[in-house]
């Protein structure tokens, strides 16, 4: 039975563990060993997963040796990011915080800092949470993430990414290298926003905006939002409805009026279905709110 | 400086803890930091069913892995009240080590060790059980009533057998006055309902045994307990092994909040396995395991007031089920207590109270810092708000009109544990604290409109110093203390209470510094077990401090007589002439006849002289009952700020003021009330532990992820964060010392309450005030 299956104090099953140094060979490892295998980054998800005995596989492969997938640089028009970086180096980076402040605002609300030490962006994406606060704040920049396989190697847009809880369009013998984000439009301004039940929380729900403003019309924008679906949700018909207009009161009820029928929250112990319908009204408005305030390159 | 106008040397000097460093620097050696050679490690087969019987038991296999196996049928079958707190006449007895007929999700049924952490869980996980699953029973309400799942046919009381009915725990009923008469003589009469929740103490140690079998049949222990004697009491209870023959270290502990005031099962399984394997064992609990191990009382309360016109209460009437989960750890004395808690805080002219604590099929209370004090409090302040509103007065007149004080008969720990209150800072606390966080500007309850809604709230309270009393009654309550004084003129303190972390043992060591005039570096804090100590009933009840530190300061004086005796013999003086005065240079106390010159000598060099002289060591042992148990007070400001779109709430500020007679280390003590707002704080809008109706398991199922407690960023800023201490001498405390650990934390959560209540102008009857319950009560307002 499941409670005395559990015995967080170790991992309580064999495995072996593989640290290749290079993306080939990582990539030869997962093909021998396919589902069996699984990609080791920060530990913060899988770890847990294995102690709780929700996985148990035969093989960890640590992809944390492989130099190429600690690298953060700037690529054309944004940022590349490795998916085994820490979300502590993102949220100390200065290019990020300057360039990307969305996903900088995202990452620091992120667990505590010894989590933020060991977990990386890559690792937050592959666990496909519904709740996962870096990829709410990803899909509203529009990242594109990168994918390594035996074949060689792809480019797909984030959104398509994520096919529902724990589940990605990753195969077994595929592993995620890293991110593409470009920059938000010049003088685009942005949200991120989460709601937890303490300061050091998952989110109950969590949004994430970006808007670019014109003589008082909305140019772009981007909304997504976390935990109110079985995967982070970008939320385009919103953003459609508020392109082109002005962001008046009534454009903005309108905005509000759909989000209801936009999102499919659960019940679970964090939080009650209605509450989370109730607030992602809230936070939608306080984001838009804040975005706003925060166009032209002002933020506080 | 005290009231009474003594000035101190030592007391409420900002001193560094001795163990302080060791404690930062994660150098100290809690329970599971121990390994013996040789040692095995010991694992616990859990119930996975609420409800169930044992049909059949298969351990053959992890016999076959090598490992030490053991079920019920390999310990004595003897039923037990894993607390000895209580005289036998108030203890009711319901456990079992290991059993074949578990009432919880996570009750032992079998136990494993082996050479490894690893290998145990291989071993465990080969255990077969087949189960006949029962049907469970989660509410205390539905658990009352005929015909439903019955989880005890039969408890002890003492060792008489009685028959469990409608399962009813236990239940007591306590009047007094003409309750009739004094509702028909009040202008106002309010009655409501009030829920707790079922917390989990989320001590930072998780529950831990070694235990190493010795060649005389006997077994050494190191434990996670408050208390080391009671634990020796109960494994010779349990095991018929001689009590001189166990041995249970004192060891620092981690934190554990009234987690630790029983014996934890972790040792008698720990002892089993040792004994069968004739191995040392170490049982540690994971942190999932812990959950599923104890959690506080959830409460619902029946309570009616009544009030005169002015203000003055005529009566009061209290009816209170408990929900105590599968078994009693103390129940039966809670009970005692909760009408003790009520009555105490505000004088009632008459009373009338039913107390009833029913079994669950869910993880078995236990106190939790402030024993039901917190809840009842919560309850009494929610209603005296109502009231002073009801008869148009304001809730600080009105509290200081009714409240207990000086001079009044105080119930204590229950109706058996009466004395009177000698000192009380109740009025100086609730009038500094009404300035300091400007009580007369706080909103009018409903008025504000606007989204975020800011609100002040008070709450008062208090709890007992010790159990102790002038008559025996139901409750152990004493502590010993042994000085010796080394040939350097260091003093090693030897005590069997355990510090739970908030440093009761250097408070004693201050007691002992300031009484014989040495400096506080040379009183030793020396490692102790129950063979070399007196008798210490329990670090609980907030009598660190005042019951602990009462015996620290008889064994000083004993020893200062011995000192000032064998001194006047060196000296050629009188010793009743004689004083000790601390030498920082030479680090030592020196003992001097006042104003002649020459006539003085060092502690360390009497004490080598009396070694020569062939005088015998300078010593005492002192085992000390206090004649009662006086109430330290607190009351708690808080502001809050109400989001009315997300229901989140905020603390803002805060100002708690605190009247714990003589305060001896300070910023210990300004750290017990953040932290017991911070634990208040939790049960006000946090904290709950709900169980799943199909697994009849924990809803996040021991997962800390899932189990918030306040940090330090959901806290005000320290800034923001006033403490104060108002100034009294308790006649009957060490140089007028009180206790401060539970009334630390008991009227946070009313503080909360009322100031929500403040902000948005309804009331909550329920805890903890989720932010769905917030939204849900302002749309049902409109």
């Amino acid at each position: 039975m499941e409670i005395n299956r559990v015995n967080t104090r170790i991992i309580p099953f064999r495995f072996e563990y593989h640290s290749p140094s290079s993306l080939g060979e990582a990539l030869t490892i997962l093909s021998r060993y396919g589902s069996e295998a699984r990609i080791l980054a920060g530990g913060t998800d899988l770890l847990v997963d294995m102690k709780q005995r929700l996985v148990e596989p035969r093989h960890l492969v640590d992809i944390k040796r492989i130099p190429e997938l600690r690298l953060l640089r700037e690529d054309v028009g944004g940022f590349i990011i490795g998916s085994a970086v820490k979300l502590r180096e993102l949220e100390r980076s200065e290019a990020i915080k300057g360039r990307l402040p969305l996903l900088h605002e995202a990452v620091s609300s992120m667990g505590s800092v010894q989590v933020r030490n060991m977990a990386t962006l890559g690792g937050n994406l592959c666990r496909a949470s519904p709740s996962a606060d870096a990829a709410v704040a990803l899909l509203a920049l529009e990242a594109e993430v990168l994918i390594a396989g035996p074949t060689g190697a792809k480019r797909v847009p984030l959104e398509g990414f994520f096919l529902g809880p724990r589940a990605t369009l990753l195969r077994p013998d595929e592993i995620l290298t890293g991110v593409y984000v470009p920059y938000p439009p010049e003088g685009a301004g942005s949200a991120f926003i989460k709601l937890g039940r303490t300061s050091l929380d998952l989110a109950i729900v969590n949004i994430a905006a970006a808007l670019k403003l014109r003589g008082g019309i909305v140019e772009h924008c981007r909304i997504a939002m976390g935990a109110v679906a079985p995967k982070p949700l970008r939320l385009r018909n919103i953003e459609s409805l508020l392109s082109g207009r002005e962001l008046t009161p009534e454009a903005l009820e309108e905005a509000l009026g759909m989000v209801e029928a936009s999102i499919k929250p659960i019940t679970d112990i964090r939080a009650t279905a209605e509450y989370r319908r109730e607030v992602s009204k809230v936070l939608l408005r306080d984001a838009l709110k804040t975005a706003t305030e925060r166009c032209g390159g002002r933020r506080s | 400086m005290s009231m009474s106008g003594k000035s101190f040397r030592v007391l409420g000097e900002r001193t560094a803890r001795k163990d302080g460093l060791a404690r930062v620097r994660g150098l100290e050696r809690y329970a599971s930091d121990y390994y013996l050679r040789n040692m095995l490690h010991a694992r616990v087969l859990k119930s996975p069913y609420p409800h169930a019987r044992v049909r059949s038991i298969d351990v053959s296999e992890a016999e076959g892995l090598g490992a030490t196996v053991i079920t019920f049928r390999d310990i004595p079958r003897v039923r037990f009240c894993p607390r000895l707190v209580s005289t036998p006449e108030a203890t009711y007895k319901d456990w079992l080590v290991l059993t074949d007929r578990p009432l919880y999700v996570g009750e032992p049924i079998a136990a494993v060790a082996a050479e490894s952490e690893e290998e145990a869980q291989r071993a465990l996980e080969s255990i077969r059980v087949e189960y006949e699953v029962l049907e469970p029973i989660l509410d205390p309400l539905d658990s009352m009533r005929p015909g439903g799942p019955q989880l005890h046919e039969t408890i002890l009381l003492g060792d008489e057998e009685v028959r469990v009915e409608g399962n009813l725990a236990c239940r007591l009923e306590v009047a007094e006055g003409d309750v009739e008469k004094g509702f028909g003589e009040a202008d106002v009469v309010l009655e409501r309902e009030y829920r707790t929740s079922r917390r989990y103490h989320s001590q930072l140690e998780v529950k831990s045994a070694l235990v190493n079998p010795e060649p005389d049949g006997g077994v050494s222990i190191w434990c996670t307990t408050q208390t080391i004697h009671n634990t020796r009491l109960l494994i010779h209870e349990i095991f018929g092994i001689p009590t001189s023959r166990i041995r249970v270290y004192r060891l620092p502990l981690g934190g554990s909040f009234g987690s630790s005031i029983h014996t934890n099962l972790v040792v008698p399984i720990a002892v089993a396995l040792a004994l069968k394997a004739g191995r040392p064992v170490k049982l540690a609990y994971t942190r999932e395991e812990d959950m599923h191990d104890h959690s506080s009382y959830q409460m619902i309360f029946r309570l009616k007031l009544g009030a005169k016109r002015d203000g003055r209460l005529t009566a009061g009437e209290l009816d209170m089920v408990m929900d105590i989960g599968a078994h009693q750890v103390q129940a039966y004395p809670l009970l005692g207590c909760v009408v003790g808690w009520w009555v105490s805080l505000y004088k009632l002219p008459s009373k009338r109270y039913r107390g009833r604590a029913i079994y669950t099929n869910k993880v078995p209370s236990c106190a939790m810092r402030g024993y039901g004090n917190p809840q009842t409090t919560w309850m009494v302040e929610s209603m005296v708000d109502e009231l002073a509103e009801a008869v148009g007065m304001d809730p600080l007149e009105f509290r200081l009109k009714n409240y207990v004080g000086k001079g009044d008969i105080f119930w204590g720990q229950g109706p058996t544990v009466k004395s009177v209150i000698e000192s009380c800072g109740v009025e100086e606390i609730l009038r500094r604290g009404a300035e300091l966080i400007g009580w007369d500007k706080r909103p009018k309850p409903g008025e504000q409109r606007g989204r975020y809604r800011r609100g002040i709230g008070l709450g008062r309270g208090f709890h007992t110093s010790s159990a102790g009393a002038a008559v025996p009654g139901t409750v152990v309550d004493y502590s010993g203390a042994i000085l010796k004084v080394n040939e350097d003129g260091t003093i090693d303190y030897i005590t069997a209470m355990v510090d739970q972390g908030g440093g009761s043992l250097e408070a004693h060591a201050k007691i002992i510094a300031e009484e014989l005039g040495v400096p506080l570096e040379v009183v030793n804090i020396v490692a102790a077990d129950t063979q070399t100590t007196l008798y210490d009933v329990c670090t609980h009840a907030s009598r660190g401090v005042y019951a602990g530190g009462g015996a620290a300061l008889r064994a000083a004086r004993e020893v200062k007589g011995k000192l000032l005796e064998l001194a006047a013999r060196v000296l050629d003086a009188y010793p009743h002439a004689l004083e000790i005065r601390p030498d920082e240079e030479l680090g030592q106390g020196i003992i001097y006849a006042r104003g002649v010159e020459g006539k003085e000598i060092t502690i360390g060099d009497l004490t080598t002289m009396a070694r020569h002289k062939n005088w015998g060591t300078i010593a005492s042992a002192v085992s000390f009952r206090p004649g009662s148990c006086p109430p330290h007070f607190t009351a708690f400001f808080a502001e809050v700020e109400v989001d009315t779109s997300t229901g989140r709430v905020r603390p803002v500020r805060v100002v708690a003021g605190a009247d714990i007679g003589t305060v001896i280390n300070p910023d210990l003590a300004e750290g017990q009330i953040h932290g017991g707002f911070a634990m208040g704080w939790g049960l006000a809008v946090l904290e709950d532990t709900p169980y799943d109706p199909e697994t009849g398991d924990l809803l996040c199922r021991g997962y800390i992820t899932d189990y918030k407690v306040p940090t330090a960023a959901d806290m005000p800023d320290v800034e923001d964060f006033k403490v104060f201490f108002v100034e009294t001498h308790e006649p009957t405390g060490p140089f007028g010392a009180k206790g401060l650990g539970e009334a630390a934390k008991n009227p946070a959560a009313a503080a909360v309450a009322n100031a929500i209540s403040n902000a948005l102008g309804v009331r909550f009857y329920e805890l903890p005030i989720t932010p769905d319950r917030i939204l849900k009560a302002l749309r049902e307002k409109g």
